[in-house]
This record gives C-alpha cells, sequence and structure tokens, in this order.
C-alpha cells in the first residue's frame, strides 16, 4: 500500500514513497523531520497545521500525503530566502509581537501568507476571516493582526 | 489510522467500478476532511480509499446561460463556491452558507457533495440547496437516479445512498425573478461554529414587490435532518411580506421544528432563535430583491 | 531610581522576542519534536468511569502485542510516589478511581500505533459506584463518600477568617447587598500539548524533557520518584524545551511525567508521553471552579463597611493546586479597594468530577468577578456613580490592608481615569449599549507562598563584550529572556543583542521557585539585575585603576567604560575585559546573585505581606446586547495596568492582550461541559475559546509608577490581564439592559433568559 509520488515542497523537486493512509502532516514532520509544522488537535479545528498546497492554505493533518502526486507545497521552512534573509511576514511577526510561545506560529504565518498571495490589499474582515481557522492562545491576535497588517502595507510580498 | 489502498479513478464509471470489486471493503471520498476525522478514530476502517477527486465531472461549477440552470459538481470545493462572483451575487444563500463553514483551511478542501453525504444534523451546506429546490443527481451500479436534496437526509449521518452509489452533482433549477435569499446560524462565537440553529429563508415576491409568490424556509438542528417548515411557507405564500408576518412565520416555525437540549444548546433558546432570525433573514431577502430591481 | 525614561538604552525598549526569529522559521524545538535514539511512546489508558472500583486488570494480552514493550498499572506504582501537596494522588490509580481522568495503566511500544493498539488491548473490569457531582450536596452530612478512607468530603483548609468585626459593621451600614455568583471549569488551551520526554543514564541518573515552568521544585519532585523507586542519591536533570504555552498548567509534577519516569526506567529506554488534544482537555487541570456567597456594604457616604464571603470549591477526586486558590483569592478579597472588616470562609469539597490546578490569576478572577459585580450592585443601591464609589473606596500608597498587605505603588486611582477617559459612564448609551468598569490587585512583587520566593541568576562575560546569564526563571512566551536580556544590558551599558539567556536546564541554571505569580519580571530581573550590578562594580574596580578615577565615576554606556566628561578615559568594553584576565593576576568577570524578595509568608490569621509591591489596573468594556438573541458584541475594550516600568511595551501588551481575550473567553463563552463527570466538549470546535473572528478592539493605556522595588521600577503582568474582565463585562451588560448575570460564561443563553424574566416581571406589574 505504497505509492511513488513528486511533488515540489519549497521549491525542490521531491520523489518520495509514501503509505496511502500518511497524512500530509505525518510526511512532513514523521518521514521528512520537517518539524516546522505542528500538530495541535489532529482534527482540523485550529490550524497549527496549516501548509500551502497549489497556492491554498489546509490543514495537513486532514491531508492526504498521497494526494501532493504533482502539486506544488510551501511549509514554514520554504519561507525564509536562499540567503536566510526572512520572509516580510516572518520579519513582521517577529517585529510586531505576533509571537509569543510561538506554536501557532507557522500555522498562522502560512494562512497569512495564502492570504495575501491571493490578496494583497486584504482589509481587516479579510484578514480576520482568513486567520478564522488559526488558534493563537497566548496574544489575543492583535499583534498577529498588526504583524498582517505590516506587510500589506509594504505593498504585497511576491519580490 | 488503518492502512488502505488509495485509488484514484478518473470517471465516474471507474469509481463505481472498483467500488464493485471491493464493495464494503471500500470507501468513496471527496475533499477528506469528514472522512479522514473517521478513518482517525476508527469510526470507519476501509481495505480501499476511492477518492472522487479526479473526475473532472464532478468537478464543475457552471451556469447554463440558456436554460438558467445551475449545476454544482459535488466535488466542488466550498472556497471555491465562497469565491465565484457568480455565487455571491446570484445565490447569497449559497454564499452565506458555504463562507462561514469550519475554516478556510476546511473550505479549501471541503466538498459540497461530501457534506451532504455526511448528513450532519448542522447540514450547512445542505439549507441553501434545499432551499433553492436543488436535486442530486446520482449515479450507482444500477444507473442513474435523481432526488430532491430535501429527500436525500434519512436520520444524522445516513442519507438514501445506496452501497456503491455516487452523488454527482447538484443542479439547481431557474430562480424566478425577484427572489432573494439569505442563511445565518446561530452560535456562541464567530467562527469555527457548529450552529446551535441554521436558518435559510428564500422568498418570491410578485412584481407588486410586495406579495410573497413562493417562500422556502428551511432549519439545520431543528430536527434529526435538515428540515423545511412546510406550515410556515404555506402561511407567508399570497401574504404581503412585512415584519409581522415574518414573526408569524417565525412562530409556525418554531413550532413545527423538533429543537432538542444538547451540549451546544436548549431547546428553547433554539425556538427563539428560529423566531428572531426567520424574521431576519426573510427582511434581507426583501432588501436583496429590492436592490436588484 | 530614573524617572525620564528617554535615560534608558534597553529598558523601555519595544525590542522583539529573542526567540521570535527560532519560531517564525518552524526552528524552535518544542517537547513535540524531540526525537532520542532508541525512544519509545508512551500512552495512558484512564478510567471508564467517575466512581468506580478496579475489580480486576489484564494486560497480557497488550504486554503480547509485538513492539510493547511495557504495560504498567497501579501494582506497579511505588507506594510513596504520590503527587500533590497532600499526596493523595498516585500517578496509576489502585483499586478505585475517583474520576474520569484518573490514569490506571500505561504503555510504552516502538510506535504511536502500536502503544495507541495496546491500550486498547487491557482488560479492566470495574464494578461502577453511584458519583457526587455537586459539591454544595456533597458537603451534607449524609453524603456518601469519594474516599471513604476519610471521614468526610470535605478538606481540613484554614481558609477561615476574619478580620475585624463583620456582624457589628453590617448592622452599621446604610446599604447592604448579598447575592450569589458561580463560575465553572475552563481550561487552559495551550496550544503545544503537554509532554514529557524521560531517560535513565547507566548509573540510573534521570534526565527528563518536560515542558514545566518549576524546573528547581520538579527536581526535588523527581527526586523523591526516583527514591520511592528505591533510587536513592541519584542526579535529576530537567531540561525544558521550547514551551508551547503555560498560563498555570505546567506549575506541577503531573502524572504523564511520574508515568514517563517509571515506564523509562522499566525500559532503560527514552520514554515520550505527549497528549493529543483530546486528552490535554480531559487529564489536564481546569481553572477552580467556584460557588460565592457575598455580602458587602456600605455607609451613606459610600465607603465600605465591610465583605462577607463564603465559597465552595469543588475539590474533584482528588486534591491539588486548585485547594489552594483562597489563599490568593483572599489577596482581592480583603484588599481589593479599602475595606476594614473582612470575613472569608471556603471549603474545598471532594466530588468525582475532575481536579482543578493553577490557572492564569489562580482564583482572582474568581473572586474579582463577584466583587466587582457586587460593587456595582451596591453602587447601585447607595444611589453612587459606579466610578465615583470606587474612587471612595481606591486603594492609596501607604496602606496596609487587613491582611497585612503593604501597598507600596498605587496606580489604581489613574488606572480608573484612564478607562473613564476612552468610555463614558454617564448612562448616556444607545438603547442596547452600556459600559462597565472593574479594577483588580495582583501581586506585583513576587508572592511568598512557598518557603522560598527566590530566584537565582549567574552572569558570565567573555572577552567580546557578551554576556551569558543564567537564570532560574522559565520562559514559556511571555518573553521573560527578554525582561531579563534588557536589563542586563541596561546596567551593564550594553545591546540586547549581546545578552544570551539561558534558562533551559536544571545542570546548568540555578534555582528559582517558579513562573508564577507574575513573579518572573520582578524576582528574576532583580536576580538577574543583581548579578549583573556585581559585575559592574568588577569592572568598575578595573578601570578605576586603569584610568586612575575613583571606581564611582566610572560609567557603562554604549558598550564603553569611560568616565564622563573625559574623552581620553574611554575604551570599548570588549578591550577593558581582555585586559583584565590577559594578564598577570588577571580575573574573571562572573558574578552570582540569589535574590528573595522581602515579602512575608502568611502567617497566623493568612495575614502576611506575600508580596512586595502589588499591580493594580483597572478595565473597561462597551458592549452591545442583542435583545432578541441575547448575543453580546464586545465595541470597545480598554484594559489599564499600572506596571511600576513598562521593561519591554511590545511584549506587555501583548500580555495585556492576551491576558485580556483568555479573559473574556472566560466571560462570554468558555466552558467544560461535564455530564456526570465527564468532558463533553473535549474538542476545539466545542470548547469556545475565542477565534480570530471574535477578537475584540484593545486599548491597553499603561500606568508607570516606578516601584523602588522592582528591577528599574517594574511590578508583575502576566495575570492582571485576565483578572477583571468578566465583571467589566457584567457590568456593562448591566448598564446595557439592565439585567445582571450571576453565573459564568454569559452566554446568549443566560442573557435571553434573563431578559425575558424582567420583560415578564415589568409586564406584571
Amino acid at each position: 500500500m505504497t505509492t511513488n509520488i513528486s511533488f515540489s515542497l519549497n521549491g525542490d523537486e521531491i520523489s518520495y514513497e509514501v503509505k496511502d493512509h500518511w497524512t500530509l502532516l505525518h510526511l512532513l514532520r514523521e518521514e521528512m523531520g520537517m518539524i516546522g509544522t505542528k500538530e495541535g488537535c489532529g482534527n482540523g479545528e485550529c490550524g497549527a497545521c496549516t501548509v500551502i498546497v497549489d497556492k491554498l492554505a489546509i490543514n495537513s493533518c486532514l491531508y492526504l500525503a498521497i494526494e501532493v502526486d504533482g502539486k506544488t507545497i510551501e511549509t514554514i521552512e520554504g519561507l525564509a530566502s536562499t540567503d536566510g534573509i526572512l520572509h516580510p511576514l516572518q520579519k513582521s511577526f517577529v517585529e510586531n509581537g505576533g509571537i509569543q510561545c510561538g506554536f501557532c506560529s507557522p500555522g498562522m504565518i502560512m494562512s497569512s501568507k495564502a492570504l495575501l498571495d491571493e490578496n494583497p490589499s486584504a482589509n481587516h474582515e479579510e484578514i480576520k476571516h482568513a486567520l478564522a481557522g488559526n488558534i493563537c492562545r497566548c496574544t489575543g491576535y492583535v499583534q498577529i493582526f498588526e504583524s498582517v497588517e505590516a506587510v500589506k502595507n509594504m505593498g504585497g510580498q511576491n519580490e | 489510522m488503518k492502512q488502505f489502498k488509495y485509488l484514484s479513478p478518473t470517471t465516474v464509471e471507474e469509481a463505481i467500478s472498483y467500488y464493485g470489486q471491493h464493495s464494503e471493503t471500500a470507501k468513496f471520498v471527496a475533499g477528506g476532511t469528514d472522512v479522514i476525522v473517521k478513518l482517525k478514530e476508527g469510526w470507519m476502517e476501509p481495505d480501499y480509499l476511492i477518492s472522487l477527486k479526479k473526475i473532472e465531472e464532478m468537478g464543475e461549477l457552471h451556469k447554463n446561460d440558456a436554460t438558467k440552470e445551475l449545476s454544482i459538481g459535488a466535488t466542488v470545493t466550498h472556497a471555491t463556491l465562497e469565491k465565484s462572483l457568480m455565487i455571491q451575487n446570484e445565490y447569497p444563500i449559497i454564499y452565506d452558507a458555504v463562507s462561514n463553514i469550519g475554516s478556510l483551511q476546511v473550505r479549501n478542501v471541503g466538498t459540497i457533495g461530501g457534506n451532504l453525504i455526511n448528513a450532519v444534523p448542522s447540514a450547512d451546506g445542505a439549507i441553501p440547496l434545499i432551499a433553492l429546490d436543488g436535486v442530486a443527481l446520482l449515479q450507482g451500479p444500477d444507473g442513474e437516479r435523481s432526488a430532491d436534496v430535501k429527500n436525500l437526509f434519512i436520520e444524522p449521518y445516513k442519507t438514501i445512498l445506496k452501497p456503491g452509489e455516487i452523488l454527482k452533482k447538484i443542479t439547481i433549477p431557474p430562480q424566478a425573478p425577484h427572489t432573494g435569499s439569505a442563511y445565518t446560524k446561530f452560535g456562541r462565537r464567530a467562527a469555527m461554529e457548529l450552529p446551535l440553529i441554521g436558518i435559510g429563508v428564500l422568498l418570491t415576491l410578485a412584481d407588486d414587490l410586495e406579495t410573497c409568490t413562493k417562500a422556502r424556509i428551511c432549519l439545520g438542528v431543528a430536527a434529526p435532518t435538515p428540515m423545511r417548515a412546510f406550515d410556515s411557507e404555506k402561511f407567508l405564500v399570497g401574504k404581503k411580506i412585512t415584519e409581522e408576518t415574518l414573526i408569524e412565520a417565525g412562530n409556525i416555525a418554531a413550532d413545527e421544528s423538533q429543537v432538542r437540549d444538547s451540549i451546544r444548546g436548549k431547546a428553547w433558546h433554539r425556538k427563539e432563535m428560529i423566531r428572531v432570525y426567520i424574521k431576519r433573514m426573510g427582511l434581507k431577502c426583501i432588501s436583496i430583491i429590492k436592490h436588484n430591481s | 531610581m530614573s524617572n525620564n525614561k528617554s535615560q534608558f538604552s534597553a529598558v523601555g525598549k519595544r525590542i522583539p522576542k529573542l526567540d521570535a526569529a527560532q519560531k517564525a522559521m518552524g526552528r524552535a524545538e518544542y517537547i513535540q519534536d524531540i526525537k532520542l535514539p532508541e525512544m519509545l511512546y508512551g500512552r495512558i489508558l484512564y478510567s471508564k468511569f467517575a466512581n468506580a472500583n478496579i475489580v480486576k486488570i489484564d494486560t497480557s494480552k497488550a504486554i503480547a502485542l509485538p513492539g510493547v514493550h511495557a504495560v504498567l498499572t497501579g501494582e506497579d506504582v511505588p507506594e510513596k510516589m504520590k503527587m500533590g501537596f497532600i499526596k493523595d494522588n498516585p500517578p496509576l490509580k489502585k483499586g478505585r478511581v475517583s474520576c474520569f481522568r484518573d490514569e490506571v495503566a500505561a504503555v510504552a511500544a516502538i510506535s504511536p500505533e502500536i502503544a495507541k493498539k495496546a491500550l486498547d488491548l487491557i482488560e479492566i473490569e470495574y464494578e461502577e459506584l453511584e458519583g457526587i457531582f455537586d459539591p454544595e450536596k456533597a458537603m451534607e452530612k449524609d453524603s456518601p463518600l469519594v474516599h471513604e478512607h476519610l471521614k468526610s468530603n470535605v478538606l481540613k483548609m484554614p481558609w477561615n477568617i476574619h478580620y475585624g468585626d463583620v456582624e457589628k459593621a453590617e448592622k452599621e451600614s446604610a446599604f447592604v447587598v448579598e447575592d450569589r455568583f458561580t463560575t465553572t471549569w475552563v481550561t487552559h488551551c495551550c496550544l503545544g500539548t503537554s509532554g514529557a520526554v524521560a531517560l535513565f543514564d547507566a548509573s540510573e541518573n534521570l534526565t527528563i524533557y518536560t515542558n514545566t515552568q518549576i524546573p528547581s521544585l520538579a527536581q526535588k519532585d523527581f527526586l523523591e520518584a526516583l527514591k520511592s523507586m528505591g533510587l536513592e542519591n541519584k542526579r535529576v536533570r530537567v531540561i525544558k524545551p521550547i514551551i508551547g504555552g503555560g498560563f498555570g498548567s505546567k506549575l506541577d509534577t503531573y502524572a504523564y511525567e511520574h508515568i514517563a519516569i517509571l515506564l523509562a526506567h522499566k525500559c532503560r529506554k527514552p520514554v515520550k508521553i505527549v497528549f493529543d488534544r483530546a486528552e490535554e482537555f480531559k487529564a489536564t487541570s481546569t481553572r477552580q471552579p467556584t460557588v460565592i456567597y457575598i455580602k458587602q456594604g456600605c455607609d451613606k457616604t459610600g465607603k465600605l463597611t465591610f465583605r462577607d464571603m463564603r465559597m465552595v470549591l469543588d475539590n474533584g477526586g482528588h486534591t491539588s493546586w486548585g485547594a489552594t486558590t483562597p489563599s490568593v483569592m483572599l489577596m482581592p478579597i480583603s484588599s481589593l479597594y479599602t475595606v476594614e472588616n473582612v470575613k472569608y470562609n471556603a471549603k474545598c469539597v471532594y466530588t468525582n468530577n475532575t481536579y482543578s490546578q493553577a490557572m492564569r490569576g489562580y482564583g482572582n478572577p474568581q473572586a474579582t468577578f463577584a466583587i466587582e459585580s457586587s460593587m456595582d450592585i451596591l453602587a447601585e443601591k447607595a444611589g453612587i456613580n459606579r466610578i465615583e464609589f470606587r474612587k471612595i473606596n481606591k486603594n492609596h500608597s501607604g496602606d496596609e490592608t487587613p491582611q497585612g498587605l503593604k501597598i507600596t505603588t498605587c496606580g489604581l486611582a489613574e488606572c480608573i481615569e484612564a478607562v473613564e477617559k476612552e468610555l463614558k459612564f454617564d448612562g448616556k448609551n444607545e438603547k442596547g449599549i452600556g459600559t462597565g468598569i472593574a479594577s483588580l490587585i495582583h501581586v506585583g512583587g513576587g508572592a511568598r507562598i512557598y518557603g522560598s520566593d527566590g530566584c537565582g541568576a549567574m552572569l558570565k562575560m567573555d572577552d567580546y563584550g557578551k554576556v551569558d546569564i543564567f537564570t532560574g526563571g522559565t520562559d514559556m512566551g511571555q518573553g521573560l529572556d527578554n525582561i531579563t536580556a534588557q536589563i542586563v544590558a541596561e546596567e551593564l551599558g550594553l545591546l540586547v543583542e549581546d545578552i544570551n539567556v539561558v534558562h533551559s536546564d536544571t545542570d546548568i541554571c540555578p534555582w528559582d521557585v517558579g513562573a508564577h505569580a507574575s513573579r518572573s519580571t520582578f524576582v528574576a530581573g532583580n536576580a538577574a539585575l543583581g548579578a549583573a550590578k556585581k559585575v559592574k562594580k568588577k569592572i568598575q574596580a578595573f578601570a578605576s585603576k586603569l584610568f586612575d578615577v575613583p571606581a564611582d565615576q566610572v560609567e557603562l554606556k554604549g558598550k564603553l567604560v569611560l568616565v564622563p566628561g573625559d574623552p581620553e578615559k574611554s575604551m570599548a568594553i570588549g578591550k577593558l575585559l581582555r585586559k583584565a584576565h590577559f594578564s598577570a593576576g588577571g580575573t574573571m568577570l562572573m558574578a552570582e546573585h540569589f535574590y528573595d524578595p522581602d515579602n512575608q509568608n502568611m502567617g497566623k490569621e493568612l495575614k502576611g505581606n506575600m508580596s512586595m509591591t502589588y499591580s493594580f489596573g483597572a478595565h473597561g468594556a462597551k458592549v452591545k446586547v442583542d435583545e432578541e438573541t441575547g448575543k453580546i458584541e464586545v465595541l470597545e475594550y480598554v484594559a489599564a495596568h499600572d506596571v511600576g516600568r513598562a521593561i519591554n511595551p511590545l511584549l506587555l501588551e501583548g500580555q495585556v492582550y492576551g491576558g485580556v481575550v483568555m479573559g473574556l473567553g472566560y466571560a462570554l463563552s468558555e466552558e467544560v461541559v461535564h455530564k456526570n463527570g465527564e468532558n463533553m466538549n473535549a474538542n476545539f470546535r466545542d470548547y469556545k475559546l475565542f477565534t480570530a473572528k471574535d477578537a475584540v478592539k484593545i486599548k491597553a493605556p499603561i500606568i508607570e509608577t516606578d516601584d523602588k522595588d522592582g528591577p528599574f521600577g517594574a511590578k508583575g503582568i502576566g495575570e492582571p490581564g485576565c483578572v477583571p474582565t468578566a465583571p467589566a463585562i457584567a457590568n456593562a451588560i448591566y448598564d446595557a439592559v439592565g439585567v445582571r448575570i450571576f453565573d459564568l460564561p454569559i452566554t446568549p443563553e443566560k442573557v435571553l433568559a434573563a431578559l425575558k424574566e424582567k420583560k415578564s416581571a415589568t409586564t406584571k406589574i
């Protein structure tokens, strides 16, 4: 019950033999050692496991690994540029207090990226709507919104 | 979760044939947001998972310009419906419902068909389709058949689908002019909410823009399956729609409902919300109609 | 002590959290991410009943499952291995279970899946007994006993005080109000779930990775655990990974840690236990629920005359920190506002419900809900404006309260004014809109609840002006690392980037009693400051010889050691440090400091100044009530706090915003729903904490009273943000629509029911 799949992961072309029943989260964390994506609930109810598949933010705990065949995946590990410079969203979350314990942060940042990639001038309501599936217990969301708004005002981020 | 073999047919016939080969050891899956939870919990332990994602005809969202019929493929995601300007403008009740299911992450993957088949009492996806007189097209080993969406549900988590049958698409008949529709759900917080009650209202007015010629009052979590408040609808037809008539319609619908106490809320509160929101959604329908005229 | 903020180079600056970049890149290692060679996975089996005898446990099938290395039951736990401050709670239960979350068996296996399967193969025969779920009923004389060896369900606790003469004061009062309030179970919902990895070396010394807020006390508990296992004289090393949320949930040592230790010892391999989300909800402790009876009175002028409070606390199946929350509740009861005559009695009663421990505020949110709601009720009865009423009774600098709390700096008046500035309290709001205010007092200068309130710090400087500071403190995302670095940088004239804060390992770090009671800034901060001051003296002494000036003329600023006004006498700090030790008779630059605040344990009648200073605050809420649905919309929220000095305003605001939103969830939507002792909403869908879409606009004015005992004047802020939210909301709802809700959470259903009752009462007239 294994299948060979190929996909793009943070710009790298990957070939992998996956077991059919693996979730994408399991593939990333347990098989590929990419611990940046977190498991907060396993049920699609907290967003800590959010990654981007073909430009859409999804809960990797509820996504079968086998279904990323032929797709493009972005995880938190792929955001910083190859010369180590933080992505504007990462930098903004750091500078604006958007990160406290940090457990929700990878998922929160990926949801924010998916939003701003599609809608660089998202307004406050649209930001709230897009992040509604990412739970944070530490920040009260205020500085998270400020972090996203600050990048928005930089005029998008696909540099 | 238990290991399974993942199959990825590209046509409905192929999918049905896979099921024929493996019968109860196989389960269909669309988006996966419901199925994977069940697999993890052990409520489902199939040897084969037949994905419907690669079947093109099931993923199409299309309005026929000539017949004005809307066709929604069963594997169209909630997010696709949410982002469609056509849906937002012409079928606001669908937009209202799907844009608040779960979270954006869930909506990007979860499908309208999967939501229907899951047959949860909250039925965010079902209510608008029932209000629009949607018809489900099914295909199985015995061939094709259709059923009104309102008749799809037998009891919580059980539909009329026979083993091996697939929900292919939902068609919405052409909507009459001067039609407005709206949906809301009531819960304790603003998102990620399984509702206390879901209310969908569709009203068609006559050319005088006052008299109701058609009414659909659909309730979720008000009965074991999504229900239409038929008496309430009958009451409204032929009447001038005002706040008073809507309040009365709400009272009738509340009486028709079969709300219960649960950990999410009490029956009396749900009845109150039926009254309040039928009025509010009804008024929203009227303002949509007036705005479009 | 400097009052001019612009004189500071690091203190008062909005410096991003030191580990935020690591976290933003996904490189921070949490307990979930720890993988060690040969590691096994442990899982715990919980009771199927609230109250039952364990008749028989058959683990044979589980043991036989390939991949399983160990299966343990209560029989395998040493007799003396007990948790809880009265040591009544073994990590695996034997003979009897007293609540659903009781642990009855555990396994270790080569994969999480096999461990889960093994649990299903354990066969347990229970004899179900009738459960007791209402603490007020469980108090009654003829109630069945939760623990049959005890004579009563009521704990013997010292929560019975009387300051002054409450009966006399009541007789002399012009106005008296009496009400009953209840608060229910809520839970921390840390995004990172609980977990530990335990391993023994060849000499049976223990290393345990665990999310703990009390590394030193945990070390002590685990040493006792080892002793009970017959392992005497061993080393215990506690290592903290990055912690995914605390809020008080890591203030003890837990069954899962003890079980990991037992399994690791049995298997002689590392064993990792990490909770899944359902387990996190069901098997971690909640905030202490309360039933509160409160009576308050005032004279004609509005001066409070007495406060009489009585509480019944559901102690659950086992005794834990929840039973000590009255010690903290006494603080607002005796000292929020000035009131001379105070009576307080709290009964902790065993039931077959879950048991509670520490959660942000540790009793203060519960007590303040009752007190501040009652203040509004009393103000109305006395015909006095509710803001005025609070001003009449406000605390002052220099007060000593009936409990013996010595109020030093007190910004309560300024906090109330800050709320008044933002929101109107003139009763002239639109229909359905109202405003409410509620204040808080909390410990701000440590809290002497144990024999020690101390924290140690060790500071080492290298040849280049870089500092390593080893602190006993704990960062769990709130920013203790930043505070420490900023304080040290300020004192030594360095940049924050020059400071490396190490707090993760008991082998390296000095002792601390724990990250509780909002004490980290004050106590760990003072410890770090003390060490920095000592090193500064050494540098000044060396520079004094070098520059030939008195030591006190030497300043450290901008990475330089210099004599102000004399440009010749200036040297880069790195150069000076190299000169200091790279010569004959050289010295190293290191220092240590143990800071134990000059506060007092509670003595007779629970009197004593338990903190060196107190934090004050006032919150204001503006709400809109939908009178048809009962839904509450928070339009505006102001949370003003007297923090002494804001060492880092960016992180401080983060603590306030986070505390307020947690507090709003407490007020409006959160509850653990229990049915006959069973947790019915162990998931994020049905446990209603605030999502991003529920988020509220919050203003957080900072009041700085520059406390002489705090490091650079600072007091604590970790908890105050969540303390007065519920009464602020309840008071605002009353202002809006004239109904008061006495039971948390204030759900739309309760509001609607109250509105209907009010309407039918008025129509009857």
